[in-house]
């Protein structure tokens, strides 16, 4: 005579409307793109076995980190709700700027200290990012459009525009630090850099924020409905300037490794693959309105830009080719996260 | 007496709160103090300023004059923080739960929150979290088990969501729960559970405040009445020493009477007829007549079909099997506009997300059908006639038409759903399908839309209210048909039966079924 018996019906009539596999989907949206990765791995290493060799992989592991990186910083704005588009002008201005400044300054600094710097300056630059979100109530697209060229027009006219080809110290060092050595089949050694490591680092803190804070649980819920989200008691100005400075940190860390393992500063590198890193994250099944995704979907679908893009030539498609398929890929891959997650309209 | 004392203690006061958003004085001086351990109901109109009142005590508007006592205490204003932590918890009308988050992080998080002070940088207490959701959703009477828990909340219907909300206020050390239109998408048994959890919360010296339209439930759960009209508090005292007629003067500050609207009688011309109709597992074989000029009720509980019926029949949710015929005319209704074309109109439940566009003017709402017929040769749109037709049907709906060019979200809910039934006005449908016309909606408005509803079938329209307003369909069906699990299994005639009567047949197979 209770509710529950009617709350019971209810609910049971509408775990009998939808499809296991259907539900499983909208619910971990990720196993569609490790189902992907591994559907693509297994074309891949037919078409040529040399794919699976310790080569190929640690070229992917080494392309993932930079991509990886930025990849975590956008998937928590996108689960806030937001986009940011200047996370690569963040990470070229801190790089470029943290190369000059121990260049000129203090040439033996310790890696360790030049990431700190780094980190430092990522989270300064996101910060004012997420002040100016929160304070002009302002879409986060335009900000970050805006600061993507403060950033980087600011680091090209007062900066500088030369290459540095000689990094000093450590920096120019801890790139080839090798983590694992291979010898491939030609005899050369091939080796998965000791910087790898900071990617798996990132992705473990990220979760940890994420599923186990408050911070964490703020932030999806401002995806959710940041007005509710402010009536519940949630400052939600603190978690703008949290999750802009986090993303900023990560792309500070981001320039840094992209520096070291290319030996060289270059102020024009970075802007521009900001399309790809955000598609990487949709594609792991955060949805860009906001408010869902995790670190796991994130990762996978790092890899899976990544392979898409390093594997094509092995299977002799010409790399003119790569765009289209990669866009192929997204626009499929858009196509059925959004069949699939259709909202379910309750019936009453 | 000590414990005498604890009871009576009033430990919020509002003390002379005035609130102006831009040029409108929306509270203009309201007094009010709340005793722990008291039921109170807040009542009035739409826009009258209760939903403002709640707000300055949530925390979620600041008041432009005035102070909020707490505990004797003086406030200029409180944060939401502050409000929660002093024990103030709202069941918003909007449920205010978090889409995209689950059953258990919705009810439970606050609690943390709250506890942190607002800071956010703490470690959530996981074990904690799943203790706290089990506790309150069990108490609102919500089967608690791990998928319910795990359940994102935006996939679960609007009954259920409701009790989550309820749930997430109680969870915590409450002192003050605010319900606002608690049980507008409850069914009745599910307002009985929640009438049990008020009585606990009052045991737990709780005050608990409800906002509502549904003057039974409060009558039923008793305690003090709370009067606001225009802004200000009008009258405060028990329940019990108003009539039904006295509140709903004071609210309108005109006379409003509990009359049966129906007077006319309709035609003996069958308008529509359904024969067979089903959707499995939702309703099986309902089979009815609707006559010229007829005004036909369709009650039941929220799982008893009547839902998906209505849907049905507005080609929303097409049915399966059975046929609709419309004037003798077999029909096929397999889509909105097929419905429409066939001469049935559709006003949805939920006004808000199925029917009305919220940005746009009311004009623009009120002549979205004919948007083509408006259309010129080269496909431009003739605004000066739109508007004309907007006018009359403003008028014939009692709004105000100067008020035209005003989005319809700056509307209360009653106008809103004047708008909405006045759109059908402009294509004369022979057959307009009601689907709970006046949830949410004031006395006022009421009134105004059952007027309206009768004019319509004296004009010859027949007309099906689909609700769960048992007066409501008192005062205005010549026949009501009641369904449960998915039949139709009791027509009862308008004028000679009575609410116990239509519940009786709601629940009556419920307990043969479930013996």
């Amino acid at each position: 005579m209770s509710s529950s018996e009617t709350s019971k019906n209810l609910l049971a009539a509408q775990s009998h409307s939808s499809n296991r596999l259907g539900n499983l989907i909208s619910k971990r949206p990720e196993f569609v793109t490790l189902g992907l990765l591994v559907a693509i791995c297994i074309a891949v290493s037919i078409a040529n076995p040399a794919f699976l060799t310790p080569t190929s992989l640690i070229d992917i592991g080494r392309a993932s980190v930079v991509i990886g990186l930025f990849a975590l910083g956008v998937f928590v704005i996108l689960a806030a709700g937001g986009i940011d588009v200047s996370f690569t002008a963040i990470a070229a201005l801190t790089m470029y700027a943290v190369t000059l400044l121990v260049q000129t300054c203090a040439p033996g600094l310790p890696i360790i200290f030049v990431f700190a710097v780094a980190v430092i300056g990522g989270i300064i630059l996101g910060v004012v990012n997420g002040y100016l979100v929160y304070t002009l109530n302002a879409p986060s697209l335009i900000v970050t459009i805006g600061t993507q060229y403060l950033f980087r027009g600011g680091l090209l006219a007062f900066i500088g525009t030369t290459w540095i080809m000689e990094l000093p110290g450590e920096m120019g060092t801890f790139g080839r630090v090798s983590l694992l050595e291979f010898e491939a089949a030609n005899g050369a050694v091939v080796s998965l850099p000791m910087y790898f490591l900071i990617l798996p680092a990132a992705a473990i803190l990220t979760w940890w924020i994420t599923r186990r804070t408050l911070m964490g649980r703020a932030i999806f819920s401002l995806g959710g409905n940041p007005e509710v989200t402010a009536r519940l008691g949630y400052n939600v100005k603190i978690v703008h300037l949290f999750l802009f400075g986090y993303s900023g940190a990560l792309a500070g860390l981001a320039g840094i490794v992209h520096a070291t393992a290319n030996r060289l500063a270059n102020p024009f590198d970075l802007v521009g693959t900001e399309i790809a890193v955000i598609a990487a994250v949709v594609l792991g099944g955060a949805r860009i309105t906001g408010g869902t995704g995790s670190v796991i979907g994130t990762m996978l679908g790092v890899l899976l830009v990544v392979v898409v893009d390093n594997v094509l030539v092995m299977v002799g498609i010409p790399s003119t080719w790569q765009r289209v398929f990669v866009g192929a890929f997204i626009l499929l891959a858009a196509a059925f996260f959004v069949t699939r997650q259709r909202k379910f309209k309750p019936t009453k | 007496m000590t414990e005498l004392d604890h009871q009576n203690r009033c430990f919020l006061e509002l003390r002379n709160i005035h609130k102006r958003f831009g040029g409108v004085h929306a509270l203009r001086g309201v007094d009010m103090s709340l005793n722990a351990g008291e039921v109170y109901h807040l009542l009035g109109e739409n826009g009258c300023g209760k939903s403002t009142v709640i707000k300055i005590m949530a925390g979620a508007h600041p008041p432009s004059e005035g102070e909020i006592i707490l505990d004797g205490k003086a406030h200029k204003e409180l944060t939401p923080i502050q409000s929660l932590d002093f024990g103030i918890e709202t069941v918003y009308q909007d449920l205010s739960l978090i889409p995209n988050l689950t059953v258990m992080e919705n009810v439970a998080l606050s609690e943390q929150l709250v506890e942190s002070h607002g800071s956010l940088m703490s470690k959530l207490d996981r074990p904690r979290l799943k203790e706290t959701a089990t506790r309150a959703l069990s108490q609102v009477g919500l089967p608690v088990n791990h998928e319910l828990l795990g359940s994102i909340v935006s996939e679960l219907p609007l009954a259920i969501r409701q009790l989550i909300a309820i749930a997430r206020a109680i969870a915590c050390e409450a002192r003050l729960v605010i319900m606002d239109e608690p049980t507008t998408s409850l069914t009745r048994r599910e307002v009985e559970n929640l009438i049990a959890v008020v009585s606990r919360l009052r045991a737990q010296h709780v005050a608990v405040l409800f906002v509502t339209h549904k003057l039974e439930e409060c009558y039923r759960i008793g305690g003090n009445a709370i009067v606001f009209r225009d802004g200000e508090c009008v009258a405060q005292g028990p329940i019990e020493s108003y009539t039904r007629a006295d509140l709903a003067e004071l609210m309108t500050g005109r006379q409003i009477s509990e009359k049966r609207y129906r007077k006319a009688a309709p035609s003996q011309n069958t308008l529509l007829s359904i024969t067979g109709l089903s959707v499995p597992g939702r309703f099986n074989d309902v089979t009815f007549k609707l006559n010229k000029g007829e005004v036909l009720g369709i009650t039941g509980l929220s799982d008893s079909g009547r839902n998906e019926l209505a849907l049905a029949i507005a080609g929303i949710r097409p049915a399966e099997n059975g046929t609709i015929e419309v004037g003798g005319k077999p029909v096929s209704i397999r889509s909105s506009s097929e419905s429409i074309s066939a001469g049935i109109g559709y006003v949805p439940e939920d006004r808000l997300s199925e029917g009305l566009f919220l940005n746009k003017s009311i004009y623009q709402n009120e002549i979205a059908l004919i948007l083509r017929k408006l259309a010129g040769k080269l496909g431009i749109l003739d605004m000066q006639k739109g508007k004309q037709i907007a006018r009359d049907i403003s008028e014939n709906m009692r709004l105000n038409t100067a008020d035209i060019e005003l989005p319809v979200s700056a509307l209360s809910g009653g106008n809103q759903q004047r708008v909405l039934i006045g759109r059908w006005l402009s294509i004369n449908p022979e057959i307009l399908v009601l689907h709970g016309p006046t949830v949410g909606v004031d006395v006022g408005s009421k009134d105004a839309i059952y007027q309206t509803i009768q004019t319509m079938a004296e004009d010859g329209m027949g007309l099906v209210i689909v609700s769960d307003d048992l007066p409501e369909l008192l005062q205005n069906c010549d026949r009501i048909l009641v369904m449960n699990a998915g039949d139709v299994i009791a027509e009862l005639d308008g004028a000679s039966t009575n609410e116990d009567e239509i519940y009786q047949a709601m629940l009556g197979s419920v307990q043969e079924g479930a013996a």
